[in-house]
């Protein structure tokens, strides 16, 4: 594929965190917000990079194990918050996502503080294209499936999916191991591209990231929070011109579309809820 | 045994100020509703007047923390206004974001006006130490950790034995049944924010003082922490939450003395994974958000 330069690797880092926002977007839709996705990338970069380099394992299956990893993680820890009420769940999440990171930091075959480095150079550009693509078709598919339905039921009246045949338990846990693999993949591709997994990466602040550009892009349809990934990572980038001010209006870009439009950037126009506003646009105050 | 004083010494100083942040985050939290992830910021600012006051206003230690608290509740103020007024009522998860918007843009802003790393502070305090049987305090963590108490002692004071305190407790258990009794919830809400602040800014300049210099990023080490703290202790008594700071910042200090300092910062979280897996809303109870 063609060569981009300066604009090469906005738009790999841009479309990296596409993937990680897809997969967030799939967890999420069943009502489980993980605090955990830079965790569970960082998870999936080490698998890779460990695969291929010190056990000579091909790009692809390597992948295919981070992924895999990645579902099996995800399917524990949806299996251990499911009784879990909202707020605890997203706690949760986010004590396993620094616990993983702590636990990397000490395990020195992985590299300790200094992360693990002489990953080989796989990823290009093509490669990010088409995973980015598979990750939309995914999401897509799985927006518009059976199993979509169900999660949106279950996020917003456990009880009532539950009457109407939907397993919670299994739903939770099937958009968990889907959501988490993609992400553990992506996180993958981050490690052959960037050539180094640290456990610093994997904290809370990173993972934050992608909830901003979930709740940012808005999370009633899937091309919000796609749009948004792609915007904020592009924004500090683009806004170089303004140099040391870039940081300082990044923030304000954030305080003012959470102020100004509480439903994230694109919205549906009536009727379904979100994760943040299960009954909808204009729900009516319990106490009226 | 020693050692092990000294560590439990030095963690109830670092626990202090832990406790002082994460009271006042906890304070925010259980009136408005509203994770306030700039509060570590508003801590950050008051340093920095802090350091102003102590450059161009005068030497003397109270002076500056008198105008350090004064600086961290103007900021309070104008983020009450702006943002967190707004924000009441919002899902938490989105009060988190915008403060942490708010957040990013302060310690930005603050490394353009003076550079991203740590500037020296004014030297209020003297250097002595004192020795008690073999621990050693210094004159400035003492003065710190006595700060750190004496705002912790007003604070509880204010919110148990004071009219507007108890106002403020109503609000915390049932907003619109205090309002209903007559309790004007915007006025407490603001006085909430700007007490917190001025506690942060009163922290911040003992601090400043202690280690000698300031830095644009300083929040970023109390943030996560204090939000954790309030987690692990559940909000629900402020007494709680001073004692699980204090009992952190000891934890961490016998973790950094006897295992090594890279877990020191990983003792917070596996407190919070225990806590949440036995005790689902903190050891003393409360937070329904």
């Amino acid at each position: 594929m063609a060569s981009f330069g300066f604009w090469e690797p906005i738009i790999i880092f841009s479309l990296l965190n596409l993937i990680f926002t897809a997969g967030l977007y799939i967890t999420a839709l069943s009502g489980q917000l993980s605090m955990a996705t830079a965790a569970f990338g960082g998870i999936g970069g080490y698998v890779s990079a460990v695969l291929t380099t010190n056990f000579d394992w091909p790009f692809l299956p390597a992948i295919a194990a981070a992924a895999l990893a990645g579902a099996v993680l995800g399917g524990l820890l949806a299996a251990l918050t499911i009784r879990m009420r909202d707020f605890i769940l997203k706690l949760t999440t986010l004590a396993f996502g620094e616990a993983m990171a702590v636990i990397a930091f000490n395990i020195p075959y992985l590299g300790g503080a200094n992360g693990f480095s002489g990953i080989p150079l796989y990823t290009t550009m093509t490669d990010i294209v088409i995973a980015a693509l598979l990750a939309i078709y995914i999401a897509w598919r799985f927006d518009g499936s059976r199993l979509g339905f169900a999660s949106r039921a279950v996020r917003d009246d456990p009880l009532a999916a539950s009457a109407n045949g939907v397993s919670i338990r299994q739903t939770r846990i099937i958009t968990f191991m889907l959501g988490s693999a993609i992400i553990c993949a992506g996180g993958a591709l981050a490690a052959h591209y960037v050539l180094l997994v640290t456990p610093s990466q994997m904290g809370f602040y990173y993972s934050l990231n992608y909830i901003i550009f979930l709740l940012f892009g808005g999370l009633q349809v899937l091309w919000g929070p796609l749009l948004a990934s792609v915007l904020l990572t592009a924004a500090p980038e683009v806004l170089r011109f303004t140099s040391e001010y870039r940081l300082i209006l990044y923030g304000l870009i954030i305080v003012m579309v959470v102020l100004w439009r509480p439903d994230g950037l694109l919205t549906r126009k009536k009727g379904e809820g979100s994760a943040l506003n299960p009954l909808g646009p204009r729900a009516p105050d319990p106490l009226t | 045994m020693l050692l092990l004083l000294q560590q439990v010494v030095n963690g109830l100083i670092i626990g202090s100020t832990y406790a002082v942040v994460a009271v006042g985050f906890s304070m925010v939290f259980t009136v408005l509703r509203v994770i306030n992830f700039a509060h570590p910021d508003i801590f950050m600012l008051g340093m920095f007047a802090g350091l102003a006051a102590g450059t161009y206003v005068s030497h003397s230690f109270v002076v500056v923390l008198v105008l350090g608290a004064l600086g961290a509740g103007v900021a309070g103020l104008v983020l009450e206004r702006l943002v967190i007024r707004p924000l009441r009522g919002r899902d938490v998860l989105m009060t988190l974001i915008a403060t942490l918007g708010v957040a990013i843009m302060l310690e930005n802003g603050m490394a353009l006006l003076k550079g991203p790393d740590p500037v020296p502070y004014p030297a209020l305090l003297g250097q002595a130490a004192l020795g008690l049987g073999g621990i050693r305090i210094g004159e400035r963590q003492l003065a710190n950790f006595a700060i750190s108490l004496l705002v912790l002692a007003l604070a509880s004071y204010y919110v148990r034995a004071t009219r507007y305190g108890r106002a403020t407790r109503a609000i915390a258990e049932r907003p619109d049944v205090a309002a209903a009794f007559g309790v004007n919830v915007d006025v407490i809400s603001r006085i909430t924010v700007v007490l917190a602040s001025m506690m942060a800014g009163v922290a911040a300049v003992s601090v400043g003082a202690l280690y000698g210099s300031a830095s644009a990023f300083v929040g970023l080490l109390y943030g996560l922490k204090s939000f954790v703290v309030m987690l692990v202790a559940g909000n629900r008594y402020f007494e709680g939450v001073m004692a699980v700071a204090l009992g952190l910042g000891v934890l961490e200090a016998l973790v950094t003395g006897y295992i090594s300092s890279s877990l020191s910062d990983a003792v917070a979280f596996f407190m919070l994974i225990a806590v949440l897996y036995f005790r689902p809303n903190g050891l003393f109870g409360s937070y329904a958000a």
